[in-house]
């Protein structure tokens, strides 16, 4: 772990691409029928360069906004810009999905088809700008600096599903995107690969200036991993309750135990389970 | 000891191991008793050592962290459990495991027991090999687990920071064929087909021929119809010695083969269109529906008055049948691909065509290879059926005038045939279709299904 934040560099470049804003937004899905809101006037700054966590409870909503975000569906009302560009908005009620904002899905979505290098190179192949063997060669780079040589002739089904999320990390970047946007990526996996995925995160995050919009359920990894911590309310979602997490980065695992992350845990996870409470309420009723 | 050494002989993972390692492993196994609803172990904890249960039953769960088809499940004597002592890296307990009733277990070091494995140069690595197996097979968990038993032939450590992570296994398709071939010779698999063939063949022996029972008679017999097959002057005119039977199976074969490569050709492109675009399928798939359940005989006049001659009806028919079967499967294949994927490749900058070049045509292909599995097997079915009603040569044709003329031996003869022949195809159709799916070859044999 120490050996890992010696090789990295303190920030040099910050980040001067990926401010999103988010005004306003509400989504509402089949809005003839059984109307279902998933978002109600979400507002929501994101600093460029910034690592923001959003917790909230089951189907409240999230995923719905990151997708909003991605281009996957469209909003009902309300805007998305990205360092001052509609992405959406008013005319436009659905963004165009670019390699500018990259999805991590939750289940993982690298083609198996395609080897583990097949897949990195995708994104600069099909933007056909460079030649197969430049891309190839790029991918292999970032590939070894993401300690995954060796395994580029490997198909995804063939490597562990830890490997897998790295390699799906690699993918994206290799796009210089502007904006990662993670859906619980690593719900999947136990603690333990877990815990050595958070470090290998942010060990690829200290190196590539990107903003990071994360979905998660779990608090310490929220805490742990963001800049900003912003708890949804069950939905239709929208911030509870925005919050700075003044700890300061490179951060490793013995931040875990420190006073100050479990200040912020105890904060926090009293609105977390309120919330969870009133969605299961909820969740009652309907049922 | 020699108790010892007959309980690990008879687990999954030891049956393999030499006998001096058996030997071995038995020397490090203690024997333990619990009673019931004691804990043996919870996940969590740290794994020391792995177990064989003796006598009793356990209750294992797996945690709900862990992805595991099924989580719970009670084992017996013989099961092994606790592998997660031989893991390579982090050594953690993935599950709860607690007895129903009182229990007898042994007990080795995973340290100890990776040891002798490692020091067996013949089994140990097929030992290591059968935990992985065991792991996915029995536990019902993914390959990201399973491959976690180190391996001796294991390529070196990708990343010498991570221990969790195993080093990926590279297998060439050869060594892993021979693998399973291998593998297939020493499980009864084959000689419980051997037994199934002589179930058939004795009992057509025993009825036609030796007890003659009522109806049964008039059957050829086993050995008239052998004798007639590879006779070198057959009475009714067909043998192996024949150049007309060679003449009769190329006809059938070269009608399927045109048959089924135009329905390939056609069935494929329609099927992913199908499933690709919303719009396309409102136009076509009602009427793609409708005629897809007309049985193939309904088609046979249409057909003759359609087609001149004998050979242009038989093939259509043939084709018919391939068609809507490798279309159907097709369509479905598309409609199977997980939304991700798709979403994944526009992220990436993919423009539409690029999507359906990338990841609809690939990912539908499992599908699709189904598809063809199918579609050569109706084919052989509508072709017996047109060569039956029009045709000049040709295994169905040789059945139904045999039938006419009384040369009943040759309606066996010409039924063995489409079987081999049949058989045959098919199994040509899934060896291409695992070349061209190496990812999926290598994902399955590493998943032990
Ligand atoms: N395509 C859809 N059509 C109709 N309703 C939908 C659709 N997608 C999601 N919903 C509903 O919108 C609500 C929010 O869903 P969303 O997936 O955004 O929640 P989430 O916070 O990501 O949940 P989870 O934590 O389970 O991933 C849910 O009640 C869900 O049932
Ligand atoms: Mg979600």
């Amino acid at each position: 772990m120490n050996a890992m934040l010696e090789k990295v560099k303190p920030r040099t470049n910050e980040a001067r691409y990926g401010a999103i804003r988010i005004d306003d937004v509400v989504k509402i899905y089949d809005p003839e029928g059984a109307a279902v809101m998933a978002v109600d006037h979400c507002t929501l700054d994101i600093k460029a360069g910034e690592i923001c966590m959003i917790v909230g409870p089951s189907g409240c909503g999230k995923t719905s906004l990151l997708n909003a975000i991605a281009g996957f569906h469209d909003i009902t009302s309300g805007s998305i810009h990205m360092d001052g560009e509609m992405l959406c908005g008013p005319g436009k009620p659905k963004a165009e999905p670019g390699a500018d904002r990259i999805v991590v899905f939750q289940n993982g979505a690298l083609f198996p088809w395609k080897t583990n290098l097949e897949n990195v190179a995708f994104g600069p192949m099909m933007a056909g700008k460079l030649s197969k063997k430049e891309i190839h060669e790029k991918a292999r780079a970032m590939m070894a600096d993401a300690g995954l040589s060796g395994t580029e002739h490997n198909y995804p089904g063939e490597v562990s599903s830890g490997l897998r999320r790295r390699v799906e990390i690699v993918r994206a970047l290799m796009n210089d995107p502007k904006v990662l946007l993670f859906d619980e990526p690593y719900r999947a996996l136990d603690s333990l690969t877990r815990s050595v995925m958070h470090e290998s995160l942010l060990e690829i995050y200290y190196k590539n200036k990107v903003t990071i919009f994360f979905i998660t359920h779990d608090l310490e990894e929220a805490i742990f991993l963001g800049h900003k911590l912003v708890i949804m309310t069950s939905r239709p979602c929208r911030p509870k309750k925005i919050l700075e997490v003044d700890i300061p980065h490179p951060r490793d695992y013995s931040v875990l135990t420190s006073p100050r992350f479990r200040e912020l845990l105890e904060e926090t996870s009293e609105v977390v389970h309120e919330e969870a409470r009133k969605s299961f309420a909820a969740g009652e009723k309907e049922g | 000891m020699e108790q010892v050494e007959q309980l690990l002989k008879r687990t999954l993972p030891f049956q393999v191991v030499s006998p001096e390692t058996l030997g071995n492993i038995a020397g490090i196994s203690q024997r333990e008793t619990f009673s019931e609803g004691d804990v043996i172990y919870s996940a969590g904890q740290s794994a020391n050592d792995v177990y064989v249960l003796a006598s009793g039953r356990l209750h294992h769960a797996i945690t709900p962290q862990v992805n595991a088809k099924i989580h719970e499940k009670s084992l017996n004597a013989g099961d092994v459990f606790g592998w997660a002592a031989i893991f390579e890296g982090e050594r953690i307990r993935l599950a709860d495991v607690s007895c129903t009733e009182p229990v007898e277990v042994l007990r080795i070091d995973g340290t100890k027991l990776l040891d002798l494995l490692r020091r067996d140069r013949n089994f140990g690595d097929a030992a290591m090999r059968s935990f992985s197996q065991l792991i996915s097979q029995q536990y019902y968990l993914p390959p990201s687990v399973a491959n976690r038993v180190p391996s001796t032939l294991a390529a070196p450590a990708t990343t010498a920071e991570e221990p969790g992570e195993p080093a990926a296994q590279m297998a060439s398709t050869w060594t892993l064929t021979m693998y399973r071939a291998g593998e297939w010779i020493r499980s009864p698999d084959p000689y419980l087909m051997m037994i199934g063939f002589m179930l058939l063949l004795g009992s057509w022996y025993l009825t036609v021929e030796v007890f003659k029972l009522p109806r049964f008679e008039d059957l050829p017999g086993l050995t008239t119809v052998v004798t007639e097959w590879f006779a070198t002057d057959p009475m009714y005119g067909l043998s192996i010695h024949t150049s007309e039977y060679y003449q009769h199976v190329w006809v059938s074969i070269r009608r399927v083969a045109i048959a089924f490569l135009l329905a390939t050709a056609l069935g494929v492109p329609l099927g992913l269109f199908l499933g690709w675009s919303r719009t396309f399928r409102e136009y076509v798939f009602p009427v793609f529906e409708l005629l897809r359940p007309i049985p193939i005989l309904a088609w046979v006049p249409l057909a003759i008055i359609m087609f001149t001659g004998s050979e242009t009806p038989v093939i259509f028919l043939t084709f018919l049948a391939s068609f809507f079967a490798t279309a159907l499967n097709t369509m479905l294949g598309v409609e199977s691909i997980d939304e991700s994927y798709t979403r994944a490749a526009y992220c990436l900058g993919a423009n539409r065509w690029q999507v359906f070049r990338e990841v609809i045509i690939p990912g539908a292909m499992p599908y699709v290879f189904t598809g063809l599995q199918i579609s050569v097997g109706v084919a052989w079915f509508s072709l017996v059926a047109g060569e039956m009603v029009s045709g000049q040569y040709g295994l169905g044709y040789v059945i139904n005038t045999s039938y006419t003329m009384v040369r009943y031996p040759t309606i066996i003869i010409g039924m063995v045939t489409l079987g081999i022949v049949g058989y045959a195809t098919s199994a040509m159709v899934r060896v291409a279709g695992n070349y061209m799916m190496q990812w999926r070859l290598r994902e399955m044999a590493l998943g032990g299904r």
